[in-house]
């Protein structure tokens, strides 16, 4: 049976580790995903709420999320996946819908490269 | 009225590793186990301690600007994605941090700056990890 349970605080059963709800919703992750290429246009290997991508130029993609956040006040992070050290990965909240994601490389051009991304904030 | 659970599992009714928690707007649900990080690090120094983490058991030297961090308990696969950024005081620059995904049991940090000779000496790492467990 689906049931609905609204508490402040969770607690472990010896009433230890105590940790406020709003901690809960507020620290998850509203989206992630590895973002790989294969072709112009990244594929999601997995993802939380991410429903598809727009590939705007070599290295530079829209994330548009299935449900959208509060504000563009989101706090974006990432990493390349590559053992190469002279890729840097750019994320940036564009809207309350998607995000944008760049990479460049040493010479400060974009590369299509897979690269990760995480967004931590409030859902609308 | 003011409420507390205690509690030490929380599993889903209808699916068991699937919870539905409602975001902050009140309106949309997200996945609380899929938002939850699976992994966090602190790493410092040469010798490239673990001076605070969650499911991470070990570090060990991967060559130059490399670090392979080890999970105590696996992800499900090697989709996951991982994050976090490195601060090379001795360059006086933070670097982003690449992340290769290669196992469920570890994965390998680089250091983007690409100029350091080492990713511990003065410099911290900080990294987490979302995704499914095993």
């Amino acid at each position: 049976m689906a049931s609905e349970l609204r508490v402040n605080t969770l607690k472990d059963a010896s009433g230890n580790n105590s940790i406020a709800t709003s901690f809960v919703a507020g620290g998850s992750a509203k989206a992630w995903c590895p973002l790989v290429y294969s072709s112009g246009t990244p594929t999601a290997a997995d993802s939380l709420n991410v429903a598809s991508f727009t590939d705007t130029q070599t290295g530079d993609a829209y994330i548009n999320y299935t449900s959208s956040t509060a504000s563009t006040n989101c706090s974006c992070a990432g990493s390349n996946i590559s053992t190469s050290s002279d890729l840097g990965v750019l994320n940036k909240t564009d809207t309350t819908a998607r995000a944008r994601t760049i990479i460049r490389n040493s010479s400060n051009s974009l590369v299509d490269s897979d690269r990760n991304f995480q967004l931590h904030g409030d859902l609308a | 009225m003011a409420s507390q659970l205690k509690v030490d599992t929380i599993t889903g009714v209808t699916t068991a590793g699937s919870i539905s928690v409602t975001g902050e707007g009140n309106s949309t649900t997200t996945n609380l186990q899929q938002g939850l990080a699976k992994a966090f690090a602190h790493i410092t120094g040469a010798g490239f301690t673990l001076t605070d983490g969650f499911n991470a058991s070990s570090t060990t030297d991967g060559g130059t600007g490399k670090v392979t961090l080890s999970y105590t308990n696996s992800m499900s696969n090697t989709t996951y994605s991982t994050g976090g950024i490195t601060y090379n005081r001795a360059a006086g620059s933070s670097n982003a941090e690449g992340g290769l995904t290669t196992s469920a049991t570890h994965y390998q940090l680089v250091d983007t700056g690409g100029n350091v000779s080492d990713i511990g000496g003065s410099q911290q790492l900080s990294t987490f990890t979302f995704g499914d467990l095993a």
